[in-house]
C-alpha cells in the first residue's frame, strides 16, 4: 500500500510561540491514524496545516505523492483533502438535500445547473449516513448527531484520498457513537486515509489501526493503542504519574450546604448539553466533576454562574440564584477559574489581580494581595509584566489568584490543567492544597485529568454526556469508574 | 422557502404590473418608475451581501460610475441611449474590479470603510473637474428614453424584470449557492474546494454590472446625471436601507423595499422636512423589531 | 505668514477633531460599537448651545454648558434606544449584529438631523464664542476663542487620560476593551460599564460640538461630513488606540488646513481620503493599531 498522506518536518508558528515544531506522519491507504494530544498540544494546527487552512512555516505535505505546502485551501481541497470539522456550519436556509449537493458542485462560475446526476447522487450520500428520512428539512430543526451526520456527508461528496476528522465522537450518545465508527470505518474500506484528531487514546482506540501522540506541538510515540497507553511520556501528560490518591483528613460528617444544583438542563439550539444534572457541595467540601472534553463540565460550571441560560434550580447558601446576573453572582461569591482563563492580556499581572479585588474595600484589597503573592510567590517576580506574557503555567496561576482576590465563598475550577506541563500540575497541586489546609475555602474543580482531581477531593462525580453516571468518594473510583479514563 | 412555483408567479406578477399605465395617473407611475430603478440597485446590493457577505457601504460608487459614464458620452459625443448604458455598465465592472481586488482582502468594517471612501472620492473628482462634470449641478443629456410616462413605465418594469428575475435566478443557482457558502464560512468553503475570493469577486462585478446598468437608465429616464441623484452618500444609503427593510437575502425583498421606500417618501411629502424623519424612523423600527425585513417576516410566518 | 497660519488654524482643529475623534474610538474600543450617528449628536449639542445662548438667554457659558448636557443626553438615548436593544436581541443573528448596529445608528442620526433640520432649520449657525478679541501669535491674529478651542480640547483629552491611566474606573474601561467575559467573572456589569462608557462619549461629543459651532459654525448638513472625518480619523489612527485618533486627528486637521490654504478649499477632504485608502490597504490596523 502506498502512502497517501506523507508529513515531515511541520512547523508552524504563531509570533513567537511554536504551535507544530517537526511532526511528522504518514497514513497509507485503507489505514486509519488516531492522533492524540491534549488540548493546546498543535494536534489541531497540524489538521488545519495539512487541509491549507494555516500556511506552515517549514515542512512538506504530500497527498499521493503529490506536495501540497503552502497551497491556498481550496487547491489542496480539489488534490484529495476531506475535512469533517467539529463544529459544522451548514447553509441554514437550504435544505439538507441542497447541503450536501453543494459539496457535490465543480469550483466553477459558469455552470448555473447542478448535473444531471448531482440529485442522485446526493440522495445516495444522504441514505448513506441516515439521513435520508431528514433530506427536505432545513439544518437547524436538526439533532446535533445528524448536523454531524451533515457534515460527514459533505465530506464523503469530495471522495478525498484522505479525509481528516476532528473529534469524531464528541456530544454523541453511546449508540451514535458505533453508527459513526461505521461510517468513519467504510472510508477506510473503500481505500481511503483517515486521520481521526482526540483528546486521548480511548476516543479513537477501538476504531484506529495506529495511534499517533503528540504533546506540546512536538511528536511523543506512534504504535498500537496499547504502545501509547504504555508510553512513560504519554503516561505523564494524562495521569501525571500513577492513579492514586492523597490521604486525607476524614471529611467532617455533617455539612451544611453550600451549593445545591437541581435538574439543570442546558440547550444549545436543538442540542442538549446538560440533562437533568443534580449536585450538592457542602461548605468547606472540594468536590470533583470529572468527565471527557464535552461531556458537560463548562456547560454546568457556566449554569452555576448564570452565564449560559439553563432550566432547573441552582441556590447558593439557602438562596435562589434566578434571575440574578452573571455579576451579582460573582459578587455573591460563586467565582468561576474559566478554562479560557480570560486574563486581561495586555495588562500587568498586578492590575488583572487589581481588578479582582475592585469590590473590596482598598486596606481588605491590599492584605489580600500580600496574601496571595505569598501564596504564588512567582506572581510577585511577575507583577509588572502583561499577563500574555506569562507562561501557561503562570497564567493558570493568576487566574486563580486573581478570583481568589474576590474573597470567594465557593471556587469553581474548570480544568486548571489544560496543556499544562507535568512539572507545573505539581506546583498547582500544592498551592491548591495549601488553600485546603490553611482557609475554609469550598471548591468545585472540573477535570479530565483524573489524577488531578482525585488527590484533593472529598468527593467525585462523573459527567458523560450531559448526564452524572457515578458519584463517589475518590477511593472508590479507581474500581468503580476508573476504567475508562486514559 | 420559496418554492418552484416562484417564477411563474413572479412573472404574472410582472404582468399585471405591465397593465397598471391603462389605469393609473402619470404621477404614479413616474413614481414607480423611480422606484423600479431604485430595486435593481437593491437587489444587486443584495447579491453581493446577502449572498457574499460583503458589506458594500458604497453602492453609489457603482451607480455613479455608470451613470456618469453613459451621461459623459452622450452629453459629449452623443453616443445612441443603448450604447452609452452598455458602456456605463461595462465601466462600472472595470471600476468595480479595480476597487474589489484589493479591497476584498480587507475584513470586517474596513471593506464596508473602502467602499464608502470611494463614493467620496467619487464625488470629488466630479466635483472638481466640474468644468467637464458639470459639478455640483450636473450634465443635461440630450437624449432621454421616452417622453410620455407610460412608455418611460414600461422601459423601467421590462428592465427591472430582467434584471431581478437574472439576479433571483443567479442567487437560487448552483453558483448562488456557492456564493452563499463562501459569504457564510470562508475555511469551510475553501476546503470544499471553492476558490471563494473568485466566486466573490464575480458577485461584485455582477452587482457592478446591474448598479452600472440601472444608474446609465435612471438618468435617461430623467434627463439629466447629476450627484445628488446618483452618487450622493444618501442615495447608497436608501440602497441600504431598501434592502434590509425588504428583507436581506432574498433579492425580491430588496424590490419590495425600493419601492416601498420611494412611495414613502413621496406619501409623506406633505410633512416637508419631517418626510425624511419619519421614513428613518420606520426602518429603525421595522430593523429593530423585524430584522428580517418584510419579506422575511412573511416567508417566515409562512412557515409555522 | 502663511505657513504659520496653517500652524495656528490647523492646531486649534486638529484638538477639536481629537477629542470627537476619541469618544468615537472610546466606545468603539470598550463596546465594539461603530457609533454613525456621531456627527448627529455633535450637531446637536452644538444647535443646542446656540439656541441656549441665545433664544432662551442663559448666556454664552450657561449655553456651552447646556449644549454638553445635550450631547450626553442624546448619547445615552442613542445607547438606550438603539444600540443595547439590537445588541441584546434574539432576533438578529450574532454575527449579524455589528452591520444591523451601523445599519441602526445611521438611521438614529438621520432622524436626529432631520429633527434638527424642522426645529431650527438647516441654515448654518455660529455658537456664541466663551470669550471675544483678538490675539497676536508671531504676526498671526488669532481670535482668543480659536486658542480657547484649542485649550479646552486639550484639557478634555488630558482629563480623559487620567481617567483611563490613573484611576480605578480607568482600568476597569481598559478591561472592558480587552474581555468584557473576564469583567463579568469578576462581578462587574457590562451593562453598567457600557452605559458610563456612553456618556463619557456623549460628553466628548458634546464639548466638540460646541467648541465647533463656535469655531467654524455648524449646520444640520454638516452631519454625514462629521461623522465621516471621525470615522477617517479613527480608522487612520488605528480603530479602538486613543493615541491613535489623537495622532490621526492632527493628520487630517493639518492636511485639510493646508489644502484649503493651497487654494483648493473646494476639495479640502480629497488628500485625507488619499492617505486613509492608502493606510488601509498597505497597514489595515492603522498607524497605531494592535492586533
Amino acid at each position: 500500500m502506498k502512502n497517501l498522506l506523507e508529513v515531515t518536518g511541520l512547523t508552524k508558528r504563531f509570533g513567537g510561540l511554536v504551535a507544530v515544531k517537526d511532526m511528522h506522519l504518514t497514513i497509507q491507504g485503507g489505514e486509519i491514524l488516531g492522533l492524540i494530544g491534549p488540548n493546546g498540544s498543535g494536534k489541531s494546527t497540524v489538521m488545519k496545516l495539512i487541509m491549507g487552512i494555516e500556511r506552515p512555516n517549514a515542512g512538506s505535505v504530500k497527498i499521493d505523492g503529490e506536495e501540497v505546502a503552502g497551497l491556498a485551501s481550496h487547491q489542496i481541497a480539489r488534490k484529495g483533502v476531506g475535512i469533517v470539522f467539529q463544529h459544522s456550519r451548514p447553509l441554514h436556509r437550504q435544505t439538507v438535500l441542497e447541503n450536501i449537493k453543494l459539496a457535490l458542485l465543480p469550483d466553477s462560475l459558469l455552470q448555473l445547473f447542478a448535473a444531471a446526476h448531482v440529485e442522485e447522487r446526493a440522495h445516495e450520500i444522504a441514505r448513506r449516513v441516515h439521513l435520508d428520512h431528514v433530506v427536505n428539512r432545513l439544518p437547524g430543526t436538526l439533532p446535533f448527531a445528524d448536523l454531524r451526520r451533515l457534515e460527514l456527508a459533505r465530506a464523503i461528496a469530495r471522495n478525498p484520498k484522505v479525509v481528516l476528522v476532528d473529534e469524531p465522537f464528541a456530544g454523541l450518545t453511546a449508540p451514535e457513537v458505533a453508527d459513526f465508527s461505521n461510517l468513519i470505518a467504510s472510508f477506510r474500506e473503500e481505500g481511503h486515509a483517515v486521520l481521526l484528531v482526540d483528546h486521548n487514546v480511548k476516543g479513537v482506540a477501538n476504531l484506529s489501526d495506529r495511534i499517533l501522540a503528540m504533546y506540546l506541538g512536538e511528536f511523543i510515540t506512534e504504535g498500537s493503542a496499547e504502545d501509547v497507553m504504555r508510553n512513560e511520556t504519554v503516561r505523564r501528560v494524562y495521569l501525571g504519574g500513577a492513579i492514586g490518591h492523597a490521604a486525607r483528613p476524614e471529611a467532617p460528617e455533617m455539612r451544611d450546604e453550600l451549593l445545591r444544583v437541581e435538574n439543570v438542563s442546558v440547550f444549545y439550539g436543538k442540542a442538549q448539553a446538560l440533562e437533568d444534572v443534580s449536585l450538592h457541595v457542602g461548605r468547606g467540601e472540594f468536590v470533583s466533576v470529572v468527565g471527557l472534553n464535552g461531556a458537560g463540565k463548562t456547560t454546568l460550571f457556566n449554569a452555576i454562574s448564570s452565564l449560559v441560560p439553563s432550566t432547573g434550580v441552582v441556590s447558593f447558601d439557602g438562596a435562589d440564584l434566578d434571575g440574578k446576573t452573571a455579576g451579582q453572582i460573582a459578587r455573591g461569591g460563586i467565582v468561576q477559574c474559566p478554562e479560557s482563563r480570560e486574563l486581561f492580556g495586555e495588562m500587568s499581572v498586578r492590575e488583572n489581580l487589581d481588578l479582582g479585588g475592585h469590590h473590596l474595600p482598598t486596606e481588605e484589597a491590599h492584605q489580600r494581595l500580600e496574601w496571595l503573592l505569598d501564596l504564588f510567590p512567582i506572581l510577585k517576580t511577575r507583577a509588572g509584566q502583561d499577563a500574555r506574557t506569562l507562561s501557561g503555567g503562570e497564567q493558570q496561576m493568576l487566574t486563580i489568584a486573581r478570583a481568589l482576590m474576590m474573597k470567594p465563598r465557593l471556587l469553581i475550577l474548570d480544568e486548571p490543567t489544560l496543556g499544562l506541563a507535568p512539572v507545573i500540575l505539581e506546583q498547582l497541586s500544592k498551592a491548591l492544597e495549601t488553600l485546603r489546609q490553611t482557609t475554609d475555602i469550598t471548591v468545585l474543580l472540573g477535570e479530565q485529568n483524573v489524577t488531578f482531581a482525585l488527590p484533593h477531593a472529598d468527593r467525585v462525580y462523573v459527567l458523560e454526556h450531559g448526564r452524572f453516571v457515578w458519584e463517589g468518594p475518590p477511593d472508590r473510583f479507581a474500581t468503580e469508574a476508573g476504567a475508562q479514563f486514559l | 422557502m420559496l418554492k418552484s412555483k416562484t417564477f411563474p408567479s413572479l412573472v404574472g406578477i410582472l404582468l399585471l404590473l405591465a397593465l397598471l399605465p391603462f389605469g393609473v395617473s402619470g404621477y404614479i407611475l413616474g413614481l414607480l418608475t423611480l422606484g423600479y430603478y431604485t430595486a435593481v440597485f437593491a437587489m444587486s446590493w443584495d447579491l453581493l451581501f446577502g449572498f457574499a457577505g460583503e458589506v458594500n457601504f458604497g453602492p453609489s460608487f457603482l451607480i455613479g460610475v455608470g451613470a456618469y459614464t453613459a451621461g459623459l458620452l452622450n452629453h459629449y459625443y452623443t453616443w445612441p441611449i443603448w450604447a452609452c448604458v452598455i458602456s456605463g455598465g461595462a465601466m462600472s465592472i472595470i471600476a468595480g474590479l479595480l476597487l474589489a481586488v484589493p479591497a476584498l482582502r480587507l475584513k470586517g468594517p474596513y471593506f464596508g470603510l473602502v467602499t464608502l471612501v470611494a463614493v467620496l472620492m467619487l464625488q470629488n473628482f466630479i466635483v472638481l473637474f466640474a468644468g467637464i462634470t458639470g459639478g455640483e449641478i450636473g450634465l443635461d443629456l440630450p437624449d432621454v428614453l421616452a417622453v410620455d410616462d407610460g412608455s418611460n413605465y414600461w422601459i423601467a418594469l421590462a428592465f427591472m424584470g430582467v434584471s431581478g428575475l437574472i439576479l433571483f435566478g443567479l442567487s437560487r443557482s448552483a453558483v448562488g449557492l456557492i456564493l452563499q457558502a463562501s459569504g457564510q464560512d470562508a475555511v469551510q468553503a475553501g476546503a470544499l474546494g471553492f476558490n471563494v475570493t473568485k466566486h466573490k469577486l464575480a458577485a461584485f462585478c455582477i452587482s457592478a454590472l446591474f448598479s452600472g446598468l440601472s444608474g446609465a437608465m435612471l438618468i435617461f429616464y430623467e434627463g439629466t446625471v447629476s450627484v445628488g441623484t446618483v452618487v450622493d452618500i444618501a442615495v447608497g444609503v436608501q440602497v441600504i436601507i431598501a434592502a434590509v427593510l425588504g428583507g436581506r437575502r432574498t433579492i425580491l425583498g430588496a424590490a419590495l423595499g425600493a419601492v416601498f421606500l420611494i412611495g414613502m417618501g413621496e406619501m409623506l411629502r406633505p410633512l416637508g422636512e419631517a418626510s425624511t424623519f419619519v421614513v428613518s424612523a420606520i426602518a429603525l423600527v421595522t430593523i429593530m423589531f423585524v430584522p428580517g425585513g418584510f419579506l422575511g417576516a412573511l416567508l417566515h410566518g409562512e412557515k409555522r | 505668514m502663511k505657513f504659520l497660519q496653517i500652524l495656528v488654524d490647523g492646531f486649534a482643529i486638529s484638538s477639536l477633531y481629537g477629542v470627537g475623534a476619541i469618544g468615537f474610538t472610546l466606545i468603539f474600543g470598550v463596546s465594539g460599537v461603530l457609533n454613525l450617528s456621531h456627527g448627529s449628536i455633535m450637531v446637536a449639542a452644538a444647535i443646542g448651545a446656540w439656541a441656549m445662548a441665545g433664544d432662551l438667554g442663559f448666556g454664552a457659558v450657561g449655553g456651552a454648558a447646556g449644549g454638553v448636557a445635550v450631547g450626553v443626553a442624546l448619547a445615552l438615548i442613542t445607547y438606550t434606544l438603539v444600540v443595547r436593544p439590537i445588541q441584546t436581541s434574539s432576533r438578529i443573528a450574532r454575527e449579524e449584529k455589528e452591520i444591523f448596529v451601523l445599519t441602526g445608528t445611521l438611521l438614529w442620526g438621520i432622524m436626529v438631523q432631520e429633527a434638527l433640520a424642522y426645529l431650527f432649520t438647516s441654515n448654518p449657525k455660529t455658537v456664541r464664542p466663551l470669550i471675544a478679541g483678538v490675539v497676536d501669535i508671531f504676526g498671526v491674529r488669532t481670535p482668543t476663542q480659536e486658542i480657547l478651542t484649542a485649550l479646552i480640547s486639550w484639557a478634555a483629552i488630558g482629563l480623559l487620560w487620567l481617567l483611563v491611566n490613573r484611576t480605578k474606573a480607568g482600568k476597569v474601561l481598559l478591561a472592558a476593551s480587552i474581555n468584557p467575559r473576564g469583567l463579568t467573572l469578576l462581578g462587574f456589569e457590562l451593562p453598567t460599564i457600557y452605559f458610563w462608557v456612553w456618556a463619557l462619549y456623549g460628553l466628548l461629543a458634546g464639548v466638540a460640538g460646541v467648541l465647533l459651532g463656535s469655531f467654524l459654525g455648524v449646520s444640520s448638513d454638516n452631519v454625514g461630513q462629521l461623522t465621516a472625518s471621525a470615522f477617517s480619523i479613527v480608522v487612520l489612527g488605528g480603530l479602538g488606540s486613543v493615541t491613535g485618533s489623537l495622532i490621526g486627528a492632527y493628520v487630517v486637521g493639518y492636511l485639510e488646513t493646508i489644502t484649503a490654504y493651497s487654494g483648493a478649499p473646494s476639495i479640502r477632504t480629497v488628500p485625507v481620503l488619499l492617505l486613509l485608502v492608502l493606510v488601509v490597504y498597505i497597514r489595515p490596523q492603522g498607524l497605531m493599531g494592535r492586533r
